[in-house]
């Protein structure tokens, strides 16, 4: 067989699988723009939080790592975390299961990380007549999987805290299923009156449903028709992400956590997991109910409002979209931080409480409500 | 017996019982700090020691930095007698002596002060009999990964070079019996 017949296989094989060259072409470009993003603002988060605490305690924050004498406003401090973190000592317990003690930080990491795939992160993009959606997986249930995926990540906690031979551990990992998995609950009650609204249940679905207008001039976006569902939405996604004030699983002062035996990276994979859960709710919250990528009035023809219309190019509507969803991502991002050093800690039952007893009944109620006004009208 | 305390623990009203306007007060707060830091850094009163430092206010400077008095001819006014060396409780002053050229007196061939060891408790001060060591240069010493570098190169080490000096705009004191001695002796020489 010569060189020029496997040459015109080759070919031939190229103009068959053409499509399906293109698509694994645009699925990496996708997963590399997404999560490059995403691990960059996990990492910024890490040294954000320590600076914007800094700032709202009237102190100067980190600023002491330099790199050929730059500091850059302080960081160069994720990097010097990371070294640190790689380099320190490390620890098995004598008394831990090994392979579930190795396994829990990479539980509680990859199903956080896996739901970024079902988010779509702008609308499409036309490329010389190929047209690729800003969305890694599209699937028609897409609410629903991103739930049962991010519900995963409680089993990292458990795991951690019940195989390393260690009592604070399971204290702490006790605390953590019992509220993680309570609020679970009431995080897919406050969403299903969004499902309803817009009557889809997917991401893609929601969002181009929040592009159209109320009466003319208001968006129709989540916070506008059910605010309640945002609050319930916002206060569950807190306890979720296991911060303050709902931080009694890690109650650095009474127990350290449920990862008090994990040291070195298998620590920063815990502490990684909660900067990229932060990531991922406030995508969340700003696709349910901020309308996602949608620029206000902005469509395929440009900018319109009643009968004023400016035409936009194709490639800078592209990039605002982008930019719509990442300044809304991080502007939430900021959000939770503001919240954990504003507010005490909430005490263990305090949490139960309001659980089950106010924020339950309460979206049942937004429920049955949003059921009878979509019904009715 | 058991003793026990009753808490008057305040109701709540609604409006604090639903949290939302309590947190939003909260937030007020916090953000209007975060908010002024930000657009007005100089109002942050952190001082990034060691780069930084507030003025010395009172008396605070006579215990700063340590140096040794000089006579009228720049030679030390310390006779090497030992007893600073003597009375450190941290043993950081370290001095070697030898003969002065007029067989008077002694002087100090090397003295080292480690710095990272000392204290500042200034008893060498209460303790020299020459008036020669005093800690009146209102410098301070700032941190330093390195004690044994000398202290001009960011270090941490005191030699003779960096202790023998004037303070600027300084009138030469000539208080001290070996002193108003060596003065004397020096005045003759010139005669």
């Amino acid at each position: 067989m010569s060189l020029d017949i496997i040459k015109s296989d080759l070919i031939q094989y190229f103009i068959i699988y053409k499509p399906q060259i293109f698509y694994l072409i645009e699925t990496f470009v996708k997963i590399g723009i997404l999560y490059g993003a995403v691990m960059t603002l996990a990492g910024v988060l890490t040294v954000g939080e320590r600076k914007l605490s800094a700032l709202m305690q009237d102190r100067v924050g980190p600023n002491r790592a330099y790199i050929l004498g730059f500091t850059l406003w302080g960081l160069f401090h994720v990097v010097a975390d990371g070294i640190k973190m790689i380099m320190k000592e490390d620890f098995m317990p004598k008394n831990a299961n090994k392979i579930l003690f190795t396994l829990a930080p990479i539980i509680s990491l990859v199903p956080i990380l896996f739901v970024f795939a079902f988010i779509p992160f702008g609308n499409y993009i036309n490329i010389f007549g190929y047209t690729a959606r800003f969305e890694i997986i599209d699937s028609n249930l897409s609410v629903f999987l991103i739930f049962a995926f991010s519900s995963l990540a409680v089993y990292g906690a458990f795991l951690a805290g019940f195989t390393s031979g260690n009592n604070w551990g399971l204290l702490g990992s006790i605390r953590a299923q019992a509220q993680m998995i309570s609020y679970e609950v009431v995080m897919v009650l406050s969403i299903l009156p969004v499902i309803m609204i817009y009557s889809s249940p997917s991401l893609s679905g929601i969002i181009s449903a929040q592009g159209e207008n109320i009466s003319g001039f208001i968006p129709k976006w989540g916070i506008i028709l059910q605010p309640l569902s945002f609050l319930i939405f916002f206060t569950a996604a807190l306890v979720e992400s296991k911060r303050a004030p709902f931080d009694v699983v890690e109650g650095e002062s009474e127990i350290i956590g449920y990862f008090v035996e994990h040291s070195s990276m298998r620590f920063a994979g815990f502490m990684f997991g909660e900067y990229i859960e932060i990531v991922l709710f406030s995508m969340l919250i700003s696709i349910f109910f901020f309308g996602g990528w949608q620029v206000p009035y902005l469509s395929d023809s440009g900018f319109t409002l009643g009968n004023i219309s400016i035409p936009v190019n194709h490639y800078i509507k592209v990039i605002l979209e982008l930019l719509s969803i990442s300044v809304k991502t991080v502007i939430f991002s900021c959000i939770f931080i503001f919240i954990r050093w504003t507010l005490p800690r909430f005490r263990y039952d305090h949490i139960t409480k309001l659980c089950w007893n106010y924020l339950m009944p309460i979206s049942v109620l937004n429920l049955v409500v949003t059921a009878f006004f979509v019904r009715a009208f | 017996m058991i003793r026990t305390k009753k808490l008057d623990e305040k109701k709540l009203n609604f409006w604090e019982s639903i949290y939302i306007v309590e947190i939003v007060k909260g937030l007020v707060v916090t953000m209007r700090h975060f908010f002024i830091n930000l657009f007005f850094p100089s109002r942050i009163i952190t001082v990034s020691y060691p780069e930084e430092n507030l003025p010395l206010i009172g008396n605070a400077k006579l215990k700063s930095l340590h140096r040794i008095k000089l006579r009228k001819d720049g030679s030390p006014k310390c006779v090497a007698c030992m007893m600073c060396a003597t009375i450190c409780p941290s043993k950081c002053i370290y001095i070697e002596a030898d003969e002065t050229e007029n067989y008077v007196e002694k002087y100090p061939k090397v003295f080292n002060i480690d710095m990272s060891k000392c204290v500042m408790c200034g008893l060498c001060v209460e303790a020299c009999p020459e008036d020669a060591i005093s800690m009146d240069t209102g410098e301070i010493v700032g941190g330093s990964y390195d004690r044994f570098r000398n202290y001009k190169n960011g270090g941490l080490f005191l030699t003779k070079n960096e202790l023998f000096r004037h303070l600027p705009h300084e009138t030469i004191s000539k208080s001290g019996a070996a002193n108003r001695l060596a003065n004397k002796y020096l005045e003759d020489k010139n005669d």
